[in-house]
Protein backbone atom coordinates (compact mmCIF):
# COMPACT_ATOMS: atom_id res chain seq x y z
CA UNK A 1 0.00 0.00 0.00
CA UNK A 2 1.59 2.75 -0.74
CA UNK A 3 0.20 6.82 -0.20
CA UNK A 4 -1.69 7.54 -3.53
CA UNK A 5 -3.39 4.07 -2.75
CA UNK A 6 -4.77 5.25 0.36
CA UNK A 7 -5.62 8.75 -0.71
CA UNK A 8 -7.49 6.94 -3.74
CA UNK A 9 -9.57 4.87 -1.00
CA UNK A 10 -9.93 8.29 1.18
CA UNK A 11 -11.56 10.26 -1.71
CA UNK A 12 -15.09 10.18 -0.51
CA UNK A 13 -13.74 11.90 2.55
CA UNK A 14 -11.41 14.59 1.24
CA UNK A 15 -14.17 15.41 -1.26
CA UNK A 16 -16.69 15.73 1.55
CA UNK A 17 -14.58 17.55 3.40
CA UNK A 18 -13.16 19.92 0.91
CA UNK A 19 -17.24 20.63 0.54
CA UNK A 20 -17.63 21.39 4.02
CA UNK A 21 -14.90 23.42 3.87
CA UNK A 22 -16.39 25.29 1.11
CA UNK A 23 -19.73 25.62 2.72
CA UNK A 24 -17.76 27.20 5.77
CA UNK A 25 -16.32 29.85 3.25
CA UNK A 26 -19.98 30.70 1.54
CA UNK A 27 -21.47 30.98 5.28
CA UNK A 28 -18.64 33.19 6.56
CA UNK A 29 -18.95 35.46 3.27
CA UNK A 30 -21.50 37.82 4.96
CA UNK A 31 -20.06 38.00 8.45
CA UNK A 32 -17.37 41.16 8.65
CA UNK A 33 -14.69 38.62 10.30
CA UNK A 34 -11.23 39.49 9.61
CA UNK A 35 -9.46 37.90 6.34
CA UNK A 36 -6.99 36.21 8.82
CA UNK A 37 -10.07 34.17 10.55
CA UNK A 38 -11.83 33.49 7.30
CA UNK A 39 -8.37 31.88 6.23
CA UNK A 40 -7.56 30.60 9.66
CA UNK A 41 -10.36 28.46 10.11
CA UNK A 42 -10.01 25.98 6.96
CA UNK A 43 -6.33 25.60 7.06
CA UNK A 44 -6.38 24.27 10.62
CA UNK A 45 -9.16 22.16 9.83
CA UNK A 46 -7.23 21.26 6.74
CA UNK A 47 -3.79 20.66 9.18
CA UNK A 48 -5.77 18.80 11.48
CA UNK A 49 -7.28 16.51 9.04
CA UNK A 50 -4.10 15.89 6.90
CA UNK A 51 -2.44 14.70 10.29
CA UNK A 52 -4.84 12.52 11.71
CA UNK A 53 -4.60 11.09 7.92
CA UNK A 54 -0.71 10.67 8.10
CA UNK A 55 -1.18 8.96 11.41
CA UNK A 56 -3.91 6.74 10.12
CA UNK A 57 -1.48 5.39 6.80
CA UNK A 58 1.25 4.68 9.05
CA UNK A 59 0.07 2.41 11.54
CA UNK A 60 -1.79 1.18 8.26
CA UNK A 61 1.38 0.87 6.41
CA UNK A 62 3.00 -0.27 9.52
CA UNK A 63 0.39 -3.43 9.76
CA UNK A 64 0.70 -4.22 6.12
CA UNK A 65 3.94 -4.47 5.81
CA UNK A 66 4.42 -6.37 8.23
CA UNK A 67 2.34 -9.13 6.77
CA UNK A 68 3.85 -8.78 3.39
CA UNK A 69 7.40 -9.45 4.75
CA UNK A 70 5.76 -12.21 6.52
CA UNK A 71 3.37 -13.81 3.88
CA UNK A 72 7.20 -13.84 1.70
CA UNK A 73 9.29 -15.50 4.07
CA UNK A 74 6.72 -17.90 5.20
CA UNK A 75 6.76 -21.20 3.79
CA UNK A 76 3.29 -22.39 5.20
CA UNK A 77 1.36 -19.13 4.97
CA UNK A 78 -1.44 -20.47 6.01
CA UNK A 79 0.50 -20.16 9.64
CA UNK A 80 0.50 -16.38 9.89
CA UNK A 81 -2.37 -15.47 11.52
CA UNK A 82 -0.19 -17.22 14.32
CA UNK A 83 2.64 -15.04 13.55
CA UNK A 84 1.07 -11.08 13.06
CA UNK A 85 1.27 -8.22 15.97
CA UNK A 86 -1.89 -7.34 17.20
CA UNK A 87 -3.42 -4.65 14.87
CA UNK A 88 -4.59 -1.36 16.58
CA UNK A 89 -7.01 -0.25 14.42
CA UNK A 90 -11.16 -1.72 14.17
CA UNK A 91 -10.64 -3.50 10.74
CA UNK A 92 -7.55 -4.86 11.49
CA UNK A 93 -8.82 -6.53 14.86
CA UNK A 94 -11.93 -7.53 13.13
CA UNK A 95 -9.84 -9.38 10.19
CA UNK A 96 -7.23 -10.82 12.52
CA UNK A 97 -10.56 -12.62 14.59
CA UNK A 98 -11.93 -13.46 11.18
CA UNK A 99 -8.64 -14.93 9.93
CA UNK A 100 -8.28 -17.16 13.13
CA UNK A 101 -11.84 -18.66 12.41
CA UNK A 102 -11.51 -19.19 8.74
CA UNK A 103 -8.47 -20.82 9.96
CA UNK A 104 -9.84 -22.53 12.41
CA UNK A 105 -12.53 -24.11 9.96
CA UNK A 106 -9.61 -24.99 7.67
CA UNK A 107 -7.74 -26.87 10.49
CA UNK A 108 -10.95 -28.80 10.71
CA UNK A 109 -11.22 -29.72 7.13
CA UNK A 110 -8.02 -30.88 6.39
CA UNK A 111 -7.94 -32.92 9.80
CA UNK A 112 -11.10 -34.53 8.37
CA UNK A 113 -9.48 -35.41 5.05
CA UNK A 114 -6.20 -36.65 6.97
CA UNK A 115 -8.05 -39.01 8.96
CA UNK A 116 -9.98 -40.01 6.35
CA UNK A 117 -6.17 -40.62 4.31
CA UNK A 118 -5.13 -42.21 7.49
CA UNK A 119 -8.07 -44.55 8.07
CA UNK A 120 -8.34 -45.58 4.30
CA UNK A 121 -4.23 -46.44 4.33
CA UNK A 122 -4.78 -48.58 7.48
CA UNK A 123 -7.99 -50.31 6.18
CA UNK A 124 -5.59 -51.18 2.86
CA UNK A 125 -2.81 -51.75 5.06
CA UNK A 126 -4.87 -54.55 7.30
CA UNK A 127 -6.85 -55.94 4.15
CA UNK A 128 -3.03 -56.84 2.18
CA UNK A 129 -2.40 -58.31 5.51
CA UNK A 130 -5.77 -60.33 5.38
CA UNK A 131 -4.98 -61.19 1.85
CA UNK A 132 -1.48 -62.86 2.72
CA UNK A 133 -2.99 -65.62 4.46
CA UNK A 134 -4.80 -67.22 1.70
CA UNK A 135 -2.25 -66.55 -0.74
CA UNK A 136 0.25 -68.56 1.60
CA UNK A 137 -2.58 -71.19 1.88
CA UNK A 138 -2.84 -71.53 -1.75
CA UNK A 139 -0.02 -71.80 -2.77
CA UNK A 140 0.75 -74.54 0.01
CA UNK A 141 -2.38 -76.16 -1.64
CA UNK A 142 -0.31 -76.20 -4.81
CA UNK A 143 2.73 -77.28 -3.42
CA UNK A 144 0.98 -80.56 -2.15
CA UNK A 145 -0.70 -80.82 -5.40
CA UNK A 146 2.03 -80.17 -7.99
CA UNK A 147 0.58 -80.63 -12.15
CA UNK A 148 0.84 -78.68 -14.63
CA UNK A 149 -2.62 -76.99 -13.70
CA UNK A 150 -1.31 -76.05 -10.37
CA UNK A 151 1.92 -74.55 -12.11
CA UNK A 152 0.07 -72.69 -13.70
CA UNK A 153 -2.15 -71.24 -11.40
CA UNK A 154 0.79 -70.57 -8.90
CA UNK A 155 2.35 -68.14 -11.83
CA UNK A 156 -0.96 -66.27 -11.32
CA UNK A 157 -0.62 -66.01 -7.79
CA UNK A 158 3.00 -64.26 -8.43
CA UNK A 159 1.07 -61.85 -10.30
CA UNK A 160 -1.32 -61.46 -8.11
CA UNK A 161 1.21 -61.35 -5.01
CA UNK A 162 3.02 -58.32 -7.30
CA UNK A 163 0.25 -56.71 -7.46
CA UNK A 164 -0.93 -56.65 -3.79
CA UNK A 165 2.62 -55.90 -3.11
CA UNK A 166 2.45 -52.96 -4.91
CA UNK A 167 -0.59 -51.44 -3.47
CA UNK A 168 1.05 -51.91 -0.18
CA UNK A 169 3.87 -49.76 -0.98
CA UNK A 170 1.86 -47.05 -2.62
CA UNK A 171 0.11 -46.91 0.26
CA UNK A 172 3.15 -46.60 2.43
CA UNK A 173 5.14 -44.81 0.27
CA UNK A 174 3.57 -41.12 1.77
CA UNK A 175 5.26 -41.85 5.22
CA UNK A 176 7.68 -43.84 4.48
CA UNK A 177 10.14 -42.36 7.73
CA UNK A 178 7.28 -44.32 9.65
CA UNK A 179 7.82 -47.58 8.26
CA UNK A 180 11.00 -47.96 7.16
CA UNK A 181 14.47 -49.41 9.21
CA UNK A 182 17.90 -48.73 7.97
CA UNK A 183 20.91 -51.42 8.66
CA UNK A 184 23.93 -52.53 6.54
CA UNK A 185 23.04 -54.66 3.73
CA UNK A 186 24.95 -56.69 1.49
CA UNK A 187 23.50 -56.02 -2.35
CA UNK A 188 23.89 -59.91 -3.07
CA UNK A 189 21.41 -60.70 -0.15
CA UNK A 190 18.95 -57.90 -2.10
CA UNK A 191 19.42 -59.37 -5.45
CA UNK A 192 19.42 -62.63 -4.42
CA UNK A 193 15.94 -62.37 -2.68
CA UNK A 194 14.31 -60.48 -5.19
CA UNK A 195 15.44 -62.72 -8.06
CA UNK A 196 14.20 -65.50 -6.09
CA UNK A 197 10.62 -63.36 -5.49
CA UNK A 198 10.55 -63.66 -8.94
CA UNK A 199 11.98 -66.92 -9.96
CA UNK A 200 8.62 -67.93 -11.56
CA UNK A 201 8.44 -65.48 -14.14
CA UNK A 202 12.06 -65.42 -14.78
CA UNK A 203 11.96 -68.87 -15.18
CA UNK A 204 9.36 -69.28 -17.62
CA UNK A 205 10.35 -65.85 -19.73
CA UNK A 206 13.96 -68.46 -19.67
CA UNK A 207 16.37 -65.51 -18.77
CA UNK A 208 19.96 -65.43 -18.44
CA UNK A 209 21.04 -64.19 -15.27
CA UNK A 210 24.60 -62.97 -14.58
CA UNK A 211 25.63 -61.30 -10.98
CA UNK A 212 28.77 -60.23 -10.54
CA UNK A 213 30.96 -57.62 -8.27
CA UNK A 214 27.74 -57.45 -5.75
CA UNK A 215 30.19 -58.00 -2.25
CA UNK A 216 29.15 -54.51 -1.70
CA UNK A 217 27.59 -53.46 1.27
CA UNK A 218 25.14 -50.30 1.99
CA UNK A 219 22.95 -48.46 4.81
CA UNK A 220 19.33 -49.19 3.32
CA UNK A 221 16.29 -50.70 4.37
CA UNK A 222 16.34 -54.01 2.22
CA UNK A 223 12.58 -54.49 2.31
CA UNK A 224 11.74 -51.03 0.40
CA UNK A 225 14.87 -52.19 -2.09
CA UNK A 226 13.56 -55.67 -2.94
CA UNK A 227 10.31 -54.02 -3.71
CA UNK A 228 12.11 -51.31 -6.06
CA UNK A 229 14.36 -54.27 -7.58
CA UNK A 230 10.95 -56.31 -8.00
CA UNK A 231 9.54 -53.63 -10.72
CA UNK A 232 12.69 -53.30 -12.55
CA UNK A 233 12.80 -57.43 -12.76
CA UNK A 234 9.26 -57.18 -13.63
CA UNK A 235 9.39 -54.98 -16.24
CA UNK A 236 12.78 -56.62 -17.54
CA UNK A 237 10.70 -59.68 -18.07
CA UNK A 238 7.52 -58.06 -19.90
CA UNK A 239 9.89 -55.84 -22.17
CA UNK A 240 11.97 -58.64 -23.78
CA UNK A 241 12.30 -59.56 -27.11
CA UNK A 242 10.68 -62.55 -27.89
CA UNK A 243 12.91 -63.74 -30.59
CA UNK A 244 16.21 -62.86 -28.45
CA UNK A 245 17.26 -64.58 -25.33
CA UNK A 246 16.89 -62.43 -22.64
CA UNK A 247 19.71 -61.93 -20.32
CA UNK A 248 19.47 -59.59 -17.21
CA UNK A 249 23.11 -58.25 -15.77
CA UNK A 250 23.38 -57.07 -12.35
CA UNK A 251 26.38 -55.34 -11.20
CA UNK A 252 27.86 -52.86 -8.82
CA UNK A 253 30.66 -50.21 -9.18
CA UNK A 254 32.05 -48.08 -6.41
CA UNK A 255 32.38 -44.52 -6.86
CA UNK A 256 33.74 -42.15 -4.71
CA UNK A 257 30.94 -40.94 -2.71
CA UNK A 258 28.69 -44.24 -3.66
CA UNK A 259 27.52 -47.29 -4.71
CA UNK A 260 25.90 -47.88 -7.85
CA UNK A 261 23.50 -51.11 -8.54
CA UNK A 262 23.06 -52.12 -12.09
CA UNK A 263 20.19 -53.79 -14.03
CA UNK A 264 20.76 -54.09 -17.54
CA UNK A 265 18.90 -56.29 -19.34
CA UNK A 266 18.65 -56.73 -23.40
CA UNK A 267 15.44 -56.54 -23.75
CA UNK A 268 12.97 -53.48 -26.33
CA UNK A 269 14.26 -50.97 -24.88
CA UNK A 270 12.76 -47.32 -24.86
CA UNK A 271 12.70 -44.48 -27.65
CA UNK A 272 14.93 -41.33 -26.65
CA UNK A 273 12.35 -39.23 -26.28
CA UNK A 274 10.26 -41.95 -23.24
CA UNK A 275 12.89 -41.93 -21.46
CA UNK A 276 12.76 -39.07 -19.41
CA UNK A 277 8.96 -39.47 -18.70
CA UNK A 278 9.48 -42.95 -17.77
CA UNK A 279 8.80 -41.48 -13.69
CA UNK A 280 5.52 -40.41 -14.68
CA UNK A 281 2.79 -41.49 -12.70
CA UNK A 282 0.44 -43.03 -15.54
CA UNK A 283 2.83 -42.84 -18.32
CA UNK A 284 3.30 -46.32 -20.29
CA UNK A 285 5.40 -45.25 -23.29
CA UNK A 286 4.71 -47.19 -26.46
CA UNK A 287 5.85 -50.07 -25.69
CA UNK A 288 2.93 -50.04 -22.85
CA UNK A 289 0.73 -49.88 -24.52
CA UNK A 290 1.45 -52.31 -27.02
CA UNK A 291 -1.56 -55.48 -27.01
CA UNK A 292 -0.07 -57.80 -24.23
CA UNK A 293 1.55 -55.70 -21.41
CA UNK A 294 -0.70 -54.42 -19.71
CA UNK A 295 1.55 -51.44 -18.23
CA UNK A 296 -0.30 -49.64 -15.57
CA UNK A 297 2.33 -46.79 -15.71
CA UNK A 298 2.73 -47.25 -11.84
CA UNK A 299 6.16 -49.40 -10.72
CA UNK A 300 8.92 -46.89 -11.98
CA UNK A 301 6.89 -44.14 -10.70
CA UNK A 302 6.68 -46.01 -7.09
CA UNK A 303 10.35 -46.99 -7.55
CA UNK A 304 11.22 -42.91 -8.01
CA UNK A 305 9.04 -41.80 -5.27
CA UNK A 306 10.35 -44.32 -3.17
CA UNK A 307 13.88 -43.81 -3.71
CA UNK A 308 13.02 -40.11 -3.30
CA UNK A 309 12.43 -41.13 0.20
CA UNK A 310 14.92 -43.13 1.20
CA UNK A 311 17.57 -40.78 -0.29
CA UNK A 312 18.57 -42.94 -3.59
CA UNK A 313 19.43 -42.09 -6.54
CA UNK A 314 17.40 -43.61 -9.81
CA UNK A 315 18.53 -43.37 -13.54
CA UNK A 316 17.35 -45.18 -16.48
CA UNK A 317 19.51 -45.27 -19.88
CA UNK A 318 18.03 -47.03 -22.57
CA UNK A 319 18.12 -47.75 -26.42
CA UNK A 320 15.72 -48.76 -28.68
CA UNK A 321 16.11 -52.40 -29.20
CA UNK A 322 18.87 -52.81 -27.32
CA UNK A 323 17.84 -52.78 -24.37
CA UNK A 324 17.64 -50.79 -20.56
CA UNK A 325 19.30 -50.36 -17.49
CA UNK A 326 18.31 -48.81 -14.71
CA UNK A 327 20.67 -47.57 -11.62
CA UNK A 328 20.18 -47.47 -8.34
CA UNK A 329 22.75 -44.46 -6.83
CA UNK A 330 23.35 -45.46 -2.91
CA UNK A 331 25.33 -42.72 -1.09
CA UNK A 332 28.01 -43.94 1.45
CA UNK A 333 28.41 -43.23 4.92
CA UNK A 334 25.97 -40.02 4.45
CA UNK A 335 22.79 -41.79 5.80
CA UNK A 336 22.57 -37.95 8.19
CA UNK A 337 20.03 -36.77 5.21
CA UNK A 338 17.22 -38.95 6.45
CA UNK B 1 12.16 -88.37 13.26
CA UNK B 2 11.88 -84.83 13.97
CA UNK B 3 8.94 -83.28 15.31
CA UNK B 4 7.51 -79.87 14.23
CA UNK B 5 4.51 -78.38 15.99
CA UNK B 6 2.25 -75.49 13.92
CA UNK B 7 0.77 -73.09 15.70
CA UNK B 8 -1.30 -71.18 13.06
CA UNK B 9 -5.13 -70.26 13.40
CA UNK B 10 -5.73 -70.50 9.75
CA UNK B 11 -7.02 -74.13 9.42
CA UNK B 12 -6.97 -74.67 6.09
CA UNK B 13 -3.10 -73.20 5.88
CA UNK B 14 -2.51 -75.52 8.90
CA UNK B 15 -3.15 -78.82 7.62
CA UNK B 16 -1.42 -77.77 3.81
CA UNK B 17 1.47 -77.15 5.96
CA UNK B 18 1.40 -80.43 7.98
CA UNK B 19 1.06 -82.46 4.61
CA UNK B 20 3.69 -80.97 3.41
CA UNK B 21 6.26 -81.18 6.31
CA UNK B 22 5.29 -84.76 6.60
CA UNK B 23 5.80 -85.15 3.18
CA UNK B 24 9.34 -83.87 3.33
CA UNK B 25 10.43 -86.23 6.28
CA UNK B 26 9.44 -84.69 9.43
CA UNK B 27 6.96 -85.80 11.88
CA UNK B 28 4.63 -82.48 11.60
CA UNK B 29 1.66 -81.46 13.88
CA UNK B 30 -0.52 -78.82 15.26
CA UNK B 31 -2.78 -76.97 17.94
CA UNK B 32 -6.14 -76.83 17.28
CA UNK B 33 -7.24 -74.85 20.22
CA UNK B 34 -5.61 -71.29 21.38
CA UNK B 35 -6.72 -71.37 24.62
CA UNK B 36 -3.82 -72.28 26.95
CA UNK B 37 -1.32 -72.22 23.80
CA UNK B 38 2.19 -71.77 25.78
CA UNK B 39 1.71 -74.62 27.93
CA UNK B 40 0.30 -76.84 24.84
CA UNK B 41 3.33 -75.77 23.15
CA UNK B 42 5.62 -76.69 26.33
CA UNK B 43 3.64 -80.19 26.58
CA UNK B 44 4.49 -81.27 23.37
CA UNK B 45 7.63 -80.43 23.01
CA UNK B 46 8.85 -80.45 19.57
CA UNK B 47 12.32 -79.88 18.07
CA UNK B 48 10.78 -76.73 16.01
CA UNK B 49 8.06 -74.26 16.66
CA UNK B 50 6.36 -72.96 13.34
CA UNK B 51 4.48 -69.74 15.22
CA UNK B 52 1.81 -67.44 13.38
CA UNK B 53 1.98 -63.77 14.83
CA UNK B 54 -1.87 -63.44 15.08
CA UNK B 55 -3.68 -65.98 17.16
CA UNK B 56 -7.08 -65.63 18.53
CA UNK B 57 -6.11 -65.10 22.38
CA UNK B 58 -2.83 -64.03 23.11
CA UNK B 59 -0.10 -62.73 20.55
CA UNK B 60 2.53 -64.70 19.23
CA UNK B 61 5.08 -62.62 20.01
CA UNK B 62 4.29 -62.94 23.87
CA UNK B 63 3.91 -66.80 23.23
CA UNK B 64 7.27 -66.94 21.86
CA UNK B 65 8.74 -64.84 24.83
CA UNK B 66 7.11 -67.02 27.30
CA UNK B 67 8.79 -69.97 26.05
CA UNK B 68 11.98 -68.60 25.55
CA UNK B 69 11.97 -68.45 29.55
CA UNK B 70 11.23 -72.15 29.41
CA UNK B 71 12.56 -74.04 26.55
CA UNK B 72 15.56 -73.59 24.08
CA UNK B 73 13.10 -74.99 21.27
CA UNK B 74 13.96 -73.46 17.80
CA UNK B 75 11.21 -71.68 17.05
CA UNK B 76 10.49 -69.73 13.29
CA UNK B 77 7.70 -66.96 13.44
CA UNK B 78 5.21 -66.96 10.58
CA UNK B 79 3.55 -63.21 9.64
CA UNK B 80 1.78 -61.23 7.26
CA UNK B 81 3.11 -58.25 8.50
CA UNK B 82 6.49 -57.38 6.95
CA UNK B 83 8.39 -54.56 8.32
CA UNK B 84 11.96 -54.74 9.34
CA UNK B 85 10.58 -53.48 13.03
CA UNK B 86 8.69 -56.56 13.71
CA UNK B 87 11.15 -58.51 12.76
CA UNK B 88 14.06 -57.36 14.89
CA UNK B 89 10.92 -57.05 17.97
CA UNK B 90 10.57 -61.02 16.77
CA UNK B 91 14.28 -61.99 17.06
CA UNK B 92 14.49 -60.42 20.29
CA UNK B 93 11.86 -62.06 21.84
CA UNK B 94 14.05 -64.89 21.36
CA UNK B 95 13.13 -66.30 17.27
CA UNK B 96 15.32 -67.92 15.28
CA UNK B 97 13.60 -66.83 12.35
CA UNK B 98 10.80 -65.04 10.46
CA UNK B 99 9.65 -65.31 7.24
CA UNK B 100 6.90 -63.39 5.89
CA UNK B 101 3.77 -64.95 3.97
CA UNK B 102 3.48 -65.48 1.47
CA UNK B 103 6.63 -67.38 1.91
CA UNK B 104 8.52 -69.54 -0.65
CA UNK B 105 7.69 -72.88 1.12
CA UNK B 106 11.18 -74.65 -0.15
CA UNK B 107 13.32 -71.84 1.11
CA UNK B 108 11.10 -72.28 4.42
CA UNK B 109 11.97 -76.05 4.48
CA UNK B 110 15.53 -74.99 3.52
CA UNK B 111 15.71 -73.12 6.63
CA UNK B 112 13.90 -75.80 8.84
CA UNK B 113 16.97 -78.27 7.76
CA UNK B 114 19.43 -75.46 8.67
CA UNK B 115 18.41 -74.42 12.10
CA UNK B 116 17.51 -78.04 13.14
CA UNK B 117 21.28 -79.29 11.89
CA UNK B 118 22.31 -76.53 14.12
CA UNK B 119 20.55 -77.36 17.00
CA UNK B 120 20.82 -81.54 16.53
CA UNK B 121 24.10 -83.24 16.27
CA UNK B 122 22.12 -86.19 14.97
CA UNK B 123 21.63 -84.42 11.66
CA UNK B 124 24.62 -83.14 11.72
CA UNK B 125 26.47 -86.39 10.81
CA UNK B 126 23.99 -86.12 7.85
CA UNK B 127 27.07 -84.43 5.90
CA UNK B 128 27.93 -87.96 4.06
CA UNK B 129 24.85 -89.28 2.51
CA UNK B 130 25.10 -93.09 1.82
CA UNK B 131 23.84 -94.17 -1.68
CA UNK B 132 25.17 -97.45 -1.95
CA UNK B 133 27.08 -97.35 -5.14
CA UNK B 134 28.46 -94.13 -3.78
CA UNK B 135 29.05 -91.37 -0.58
CA UNK B 136 27.94 -88.15 -1.37
CA UNK B 137 30.25 -85.65 1.00
CA UNK B 138 28.44 -82.51 1.17
CA UNK B 139 30.58 -81.04 3.29
CA UNK B 140 33.31 -81.43 1.06
CA UNK B 141 31.14 -81.57 -2.03
CA UNK B 142 32.75 -84.85 -3.45
CA UNK B 143 31.51 -88.36 -4.75
CA UNK B 144 33.43 -90.97 -3.44
CA UNK B 145 33.21 -94.77 -4.50
CA UNK B 146 35.93 -97.36 -3.10
CA UNK B 147 38.49 -94.88 -2.26
CA UNK B 148 38.32 -92.48 -5.16
CA UNK B 149 36.98 -89.25 -4.67
CA UNK B 150 35.68 -87.05 -7.38
CA UNK B 151 35.25 -83.21 -6.73
CA UNK B 152 31.84 -81.27 -7.44
CA UNK B 153 31.17 -77.98 -8.09
CA UNK B 154 28.55 -76.20 -5.97
CA UNK B 155 25.75 -76.85 -8.55
CA UNK B 156 26.88 -80.25 -9.63
CA UNK B 157 26.92 -81.05 -5.72
CA UNK B 158 23.47 -78.98 -5.34
CA UNK B 159 21.96 -81.48 -8.77
CA UNK B 160 23.12 -84.74 -7.59
CA UNK B 161 21.55 -84.17 -4.14
CA UNK B 162 18.66 -83.31 -4.89
CA UNK B 163 18.50 -86.68 -7.69
CA UNK B 164 19.77 -88.36 -4.70
CA UNK B 165 16.55 -87.04 -2.29
CA UNK B 166 14.36 -88.18 -4.74
CA UNK B 167 15.97 -91.19 -5.92
CA UNK B 168 14.11 -93.27 -8.86
CA UNK B 169 11.62 -90.59 -9.63
CA UNK B 170 11.96 -88.63 -12.33
CA UNK B 171 12.80 -85.25 -11.65
CA UNK B 172 11.90 -82.42 -14.47
CA UNK B 173 14.35 -79.82 -15.72
CA UNK B 174 11.97 -77.34 -14.01
CA UNK B 175 12.07 -79.09 -10.85
CA UNK B 176 16.21 -78.86 -10.92
CA UNK B 177 16.15 -75.34 -11.78
CA UNK B 178 13.59 -74.29 -9.39
CA UNK B 179 15.38 -76.21 -6.49
CA UNK B 180 19.23 -74.41 -7.65
CA UNK B 181 17.33 -70.63 -8.04
CA UNK B 182 16.05 -71.50 -4.07
CA UNK B 183 19.64 -71.49 -2.95
CA UNK B 184 20.64 -68.77 -4.73
CA UNK B 185 22.46 -70.33 -8.05
CA UNK B 186 20.77 -68.58 -10.74
CA UNK B 187 21.19 -70.93 -13.39
CA UNK B 188 19.66 -71.20 -16.79
CA UNK B 189 18.90 -73.82 -19.12
CA UNK B 190 22.32 -74.21 -21.39
CA UNK B 191 23.97 -74.16 -18.08
CA UNK B 192 21.56 -76.78 -16.40
CA UNK B 193 22.68 -79.36 -19.40
CA UNK B 194 25.77 -78.42 -19.14
CA UNK B 195 26.34 -79.19 -15.59
CA UNK B 196 23.87 -82.40 -16.00
CA UNK B 197 26.58 -83.70 -18.51
CA UNK B 198 29.51 -82.95 -16.27
CA UNK B 199 28.08 -84.57 -13.22
CA UNK B 200 26.89 -88.20 -15.51
CA UNK B 201 31.39 -88.08 -16.74
CA UNK B 202 31.98 -87.93 -13.97
CA UNK B 203 29.93 -90.74 -12.06
CA UNK B 204 31.22 -92.87 -15.26
CA UNK B 205 34.92 -91.88 -14.10
CA UNK B 206 33.57 -93.80 -10.89
CA UNK B 207 32.56 -96.74 -12.99
CA UNK B 208 28.91 -95.55 -12.18
CA UNK B 209 27.74 -95.62 -16.29
CA UNK B 210 24.05 -95.17 -17.33
CA UNK B 211 23.07 -94.39 -13.16
CA UNK B 212 21.87 -90.70 -14.13
CA UNK B 213 19.90 -91.59 -16.89
CA UNK B 214 17.75 -88.75 -19.25
CA UNK B 215 13.73 -88.94 -19.86
CA UNK B 216 13.37 -87.38 -22.67
CA UNK B 217 10.62 -84.54 -22.35
CA UNK B 218 10.44 -85.42 -18.92
CA UNK B 219 13.96 -85.00 -16.89
CA UNK B 220 16.28 -86.74 -14.89
CA UNK B 221 16.10 -89.61 -12.88
CA UNK B 222 18.88 -91.46 -10.72
CA UNK B 223 18.35 -95.33 -11.21
CA UNK B 224 19.03 -97.94 -8.43
CA UNK B 225 21.80 -100.12 -9.30
CA UNK B 226 21.63 -103.41 -10.84
CA UNK B 227 23.45 -105.09 -7.62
Amino acid sequence: MNFKEFLKDKILFLILFLLGLLAIEIFLIPYPFANFIKIYIPVSLLFLVIISLMIEYFTKRKFYQNISQIMEELEEKYLITEIIKKPDFVEGKLFKIWLEEIDKSMYENVNRYKYLTQDYKDYIELWIHEIKTPIATSKMVIENNKNAVTKSIDEELDKIENYIEQALFYARSNTVEKDYYIKKVCLKEIVNESIKKNKNALMQEKIKIQLSDLEEIVNTDSKWIVFILNQILQNSCKYHKPEKDLTIEIFAKVGKENVTLSVKDNGVGMKNSEISRVFEKGFTGTNGRKSNKKSTGIGLYLCKKLCDKLGIGIEVDSVEEEGTEVRLVFPIGSYSNF
Amino acid sequence: MQKILIVEDDEKLRNELEIFLNHNGYQAESLKKFDCTIQDILQVHPDLLLLDINLPNADGEFICKEIRKQSEMPIIIITSRDNEIDELISINYGADHYVTKPFNIQILLAKIASILRRTNVEISNQDKIDCKEFILNISKSTIIKENREIELTKNELKILRYLVEQREKIVSREEIMERLWDTDSFIDDNTLSVNITRLRNKLEELGLKELLETKRGQGYMLKRGEN
